[in-house]
């Protein structure tokens, strides 16, 4: 067990990030409109395909 | 050539990210928003506005004979600049208006709210000669500007027959 502290409080705030991304996200699509509904689908789908190409090249 | 590809990858996947937080400001955030409470036998009622978006026009909401319902309507005006409108509440039978309950022009500043209320009293609303064991429905029109709300507001008949009772007959 030689993980260093600092991945740990960094995995610590990407978790509470990703908490309240999530939480503003469940609040606020129900006032979305369709229209900006599908936009965020398809930039959400863009940023991981975007993400996953990233993480691709970069040889994980 | 491979990190600067790399790179733009990461730079595009930024710029998703911060594309969606955008319409989430802009479009769900941003705006004119109301919300209904309905207070009826002792229950409150919240009415959302993501209600009227859905298309979901009428909410119906039950009220007990002879009791009255408190309407509290709250217009949040989430823009950068003031908010000026007119609202009109009036009830609704078969197309034929039964009465009118209000009539304000409400101002909101920028990022802030205001509530409108009233109190719909059943005994008001009822023909007199209303049979007891029948229920009434009316349809509650709250007009802001070009706007039009509407709620059905459900009038319970009494839960027991009302029993008649007849004069001893004189001996």
């Amino acid at each position: 067990m030689n993980i260093r502290l600092e991945y740990v409080l960094f995995g610590f705030g990407i978790l509470f990030c990703l908490a309240g991304v999530g939480y503003l996200a469940a609040e606020y699509v129900k006032n979305l409109s369709e229209a900006g509904k599908l936009v965020s689908l398809l930039l959400t789908v863009a940023m991981f395909a975007f993400l996953s190409k990233y993480f691709e090249d970069i040889g994980w | 050539m491979a990190a600067k590809r790399r790179s733009l990858y990461l730079y595009l996947t930024l710029v998703c990210f911060f594309g969606i937080i955008a319409i989430f400001i802009v479009d769900g955030y941003v705006g004119i928003y109301d919300t209904i409470y309905i207070t009826a036998g002792e229950r409150e009622q919240k009415v959302e506005s993501d209600v009227w978006q859905r298309n979901d026009t009428f909410w119906s909401s039950g009220i007990a004979r002879e009791e009255k319902a408190f309407i509290r309507y709250e217009v949040d005006n989430r823009q950068f600049s003031r908010y000026e409108a007119d609202v009109d509440v009036t009830v609704w039978r078969m197309q034929e208006k039964v009465s009118d309950v209000l009539s304000q022009r409400i101002a909101i500043g920028a990022f802030d709210k205001v509530y409108v209320e009233w109190t719909i009293d059943t005994a008001e609303l009822l023909p007199p000669d209303a049979p007891p064991e029948q229920g009434f429905d009316y349809t509650l029109t709250i007009k802001r500007g070009e706007i039009e709300r509407n709620i059905i507001l459900n009038i319970d008949p009494y839960p027991y027959p009302v029993i008649k009772t007849v004069p001893a007959p004189p001996r």
